[in-house]
């Protein structure tokens, strides 16, 4: 299947700004999507959240045939 | 003219040889009384910078110990306390803020506000920890404070401008090496939502601090210092500072600061299912590109940090004929999502218009979207309707300056309009503070953070979101261990905040905290004790509240929350159930080692003092 992955906030500045189409086995979760780009949530300070089609879910969610992922960094404040 | 030049100062505080001074501190309260038209100088309480370092801890406990329980908060009783930390005036990167504090009169609670620009640090170099002003003018007046001159004037030809107009006129007569602190004519007109200007657009916004001076008759403070800060090894402590700049403040994790400041915000609130709607309605908006930081920035004339600021945050814009630092995150959500307004210049030209009339953006806005709710639900008719965001200018106009009917009740707050015209249960409020842009059903741990924060709803005392929303950490729809997050955040906050720290140095921690504190006090800080401190700093605010007659009654949540789930978003489908919330209030209190009906025993209170 393939999906989209865009990066949001500083991701952008670290893995670029561009949006990026993966081509990923059926079943394959964000975290899937996200290690084909050597990206661990585990142990990646950067990463904050994800969203698939513009609503946050867990990072083990399954993904699905033209799904649109976003990768947001954290962020502090308010 | 009226001017005193305070020359005892040093020879006062040499008179107090029970004090060990540590380095950082200027070991001078400056004590202003307005009535008497009087200042004095007096050693700052060592004791008590030992226990609550600076800044929101320091002044908190100076307020349990001058302001008597049930004092009026807009009579001469209550005092305005400007507070610096140890920080303040050194080069540690974000250590420019100034506590801007007293009792509320939107709460009864205690209240202190966090204001940038450059006005803490000229407080320092004049040579205080503190000022505090005392009593009230007899007339429209403004205080000039030079160093150790200390100057009463009159402000006749200021009183009911707006606080852009007299600031301006203000510095252009004193110059720009002075800070003004001013307020504008709903600060003169002691509104609850009343905040205190600085540098024309950074505020002391919430709670009514605005009014707090205006019962002064206090339309501005004139601040310049031009003396330094003393801290041990001067070159040392300076290159050690240097290399934290760089190994953490500058990190990339903090590079949001400067590229968008918070309107990073904005999209993860949005697909987080936390920005709300329509007065808190609902959430999410399917428009939201319209105003989000694509944009808007293209309209960014300027970038600009307050002092020692190491990141950057502000970005005026320019739409229209409107221009702001700012809009801020709450500012865009109050007025676009919230409001049913999707067009980003009439935020901008919101923006304006609140910081010129001298109010709180969060407080006023969340005010007039609960009237455009009233009147479109056919409850109360208020005359505003959802995206009429120019009237929404307009009527901040008509409450700043209290005309009469619905505009002088508006100018109360949402809590005491809703009890005079109904709505109580889509009033978004805690103690008489207006929410935060943070819709709870979204992040469930914020539902208490707002509820126990000491000055009523506030987002600044333990951030939720970053653990339930903007990080995989903690799951958002569930009471489970609440006490402890929000205890965790919060006691963060407290020791930060004392520190005179800026909220959005994100990656600084306590082992940093400490480090820096040792090198500038010149005093042994561990880790441990910037925990000790936050926890103590949260517990002298609760202390403070229960004199006033607060405990577990008041720390809740808005009905709509518990009662009507969302529609939209991530969060559909999400409700509070009332039991969830009260377990976590009750988790929170365990933690806290408070009782059950959220009072402090005796025992813990005779610690903090």
């Amino acid at each position: 299947m393939k999906i989209t992955l865009a990066m949001r906030g500083t991701m952008k500045k670290k893995y670029g700004d561009e949006e990026r189409i993966l081509e990923l086995p059926e079943g394959s979760t964000c975290h899937d999507a996200l290690m084909s780009l050597g990206i661990d949530y585990r142990n990646n300070k950067t990463l904050g959240f994800v969203s698939v089609n513009k609503m946050r879910v867990d990072i083990h969610t399954e993904l699905h045939e033209g799904d649109y992922l976003k990768a947001f960094s954290k962020v502090y404040g308010g | 003219m009226n001017a005193k030049v305070l020359k005892d100062k040093y020879a006062q505080q040499a008179a107090d040889p029970k004090q060990t001074v540590m380095s950082a501190y200027q070991n001078a309260v400056l004590r202003i009384n307005l009535t008497k038209k009087e200042a004095t100088i007096e050693p700052l309480r060592m004791d008590f910078a030992e226990k609550y370092v600076g800044s929101k801890g320091l002044v908190i406990r100076y307020m349990y110990e001058e302001l008597k329980p049930g004092i009026d908060a807009l009579g001469p009783e209550n005092n305005l306390y400007l507070t610096t930390g140890p920080m303040s005036g050194t080069p540690i990167p974000c250590s420019g803020k100034l506590s801007v504090a007293a009792k509320s009169p939107a709460t009864g609670t205690m209240n202190d506000c966090s204001i940038g620009g450059h006005a803490g640090i000229r407080v320092k170099f004049a040579g205080y920890d503190m000022i505090v002003f005392e009593g009230q003018l007899s007339e429209p007046g403004y205080v000039v404070i030079d160093d150790d001159r200390v100057e009463f004037l009159s402000a006749k030809k200021y009183w009911g401008l707006g606080s852009h107009e007299a600031e301006a006129m203000l510095i252009d007569q004193y110059g720009r090496e002075f800070s003004c602190l001013s307020i504008g004519p709903a600060g003169e007109n002691l509104s609850n939502m009343a905040c205190i200007n600085s540098d024309y657009y950074r505020q002391a916004g919430r709670g009514g601090i605005g009014a707090v001076m205006g019962s002064k008759k206090m339309k501005a403070i004139m601040i310049r210092g031009t003396k330094g800060v003393k801290v041990p090894n001067i070159k040392e402590t300076t290159d050690r500072i240097l290399e934290i700049l760089h190994e953490s403040c500058l990190d990339e994790e903090n590079e949001f600061v400067f590229d968008v400041g918070t309107y990073a915000f904005l999209e993860g609130c949005q697909e987080g299912g936390i920005m709300p709607y329509k007065n808190f309605s609902d959430t999410t908006d399917s428009e939201w590109e319209k105003y989000n930081d694509s944009a808007v920035l293209p309209y960014r004339e300027g970038k600009r940090g307050c002092g020692s600021c190491g990141l950057g945050c502000g970005n005026f814009i320019k739409m229209g004929d409107a221009i702001c630092e700012g809009p801020e995150y709450e500012t865009t959500a109050v007025a676009g999502p919230n409001a049913g307004n999707t067009d980003p210049a009439k935020i901008v030209k919101f923006n304006q218009v609140c910081d010129n009339m001298g109010v709180d953006t969060i407080s006023t806005g969340d005010t007039l979207v609960w009237a455009m709710e009233m009147t479109e639900t056919g409850r109360y008719d208020f005359g505003i309707h959802w995206g009429e965001t120019d009237k929404m200018c307009e009527y901040v106009e008509r409450l700043a300056r209290r005309e009469e009917g619905i505009f002088t009740d508006l100018a109360n707050g949402v809590k005491y309009a809703a009890e005079k015209y109904g709505g109580f249960d889509i009033a978004k409020q805690v103690k008489g503070l207006e929410y935060p842009q943070y819709e709870p059903r979204g992040s469930w741990g914020m539902a208490m953070s707002y509820a126990v924060s000491d000055r009523g709803a506030c987002h600044m005392r333990a951030y939720a979101p970053n653990e339930e929303v903007f990080a995989a950490s903690v799951p958002p729809y569930t009471p489970e261990g609440k006490g402890q997050v929000v205890y965790n955040l919060g006691e963060f906050n407290a020791i930060k905040f004392s520190c005179c720290l800026c909220d959005l140095w994100g990656t600084v921690d306590y082992a940093i905290m400490a480090e820096l504190l040792t090198l500038i006090t010149g005093k042994e800080w561990t880790e441990d004790d910037m925990a000790t401190v936050g926890r103590r700093v949260l517990n002298i605010g609760r202390a403070f509240n229960q004199r006033e007659g607060f405990d577990r009654r008041h720390d809740t949540v808005p009905e709509r929350v518990v009662r009507d789930k969302l529609s939209n978003g991530p969060a559909a489908g999400q409700v509070i159930p009332p039991e969830a919330f009260e377990d976590m209030l009750d988790q929170y209190y365990e933690v806290m080692g408070w009782n059950k009906d959220g009072t402090l025993p005796y025992e813990l209170i005779r610690t903090l003092l």
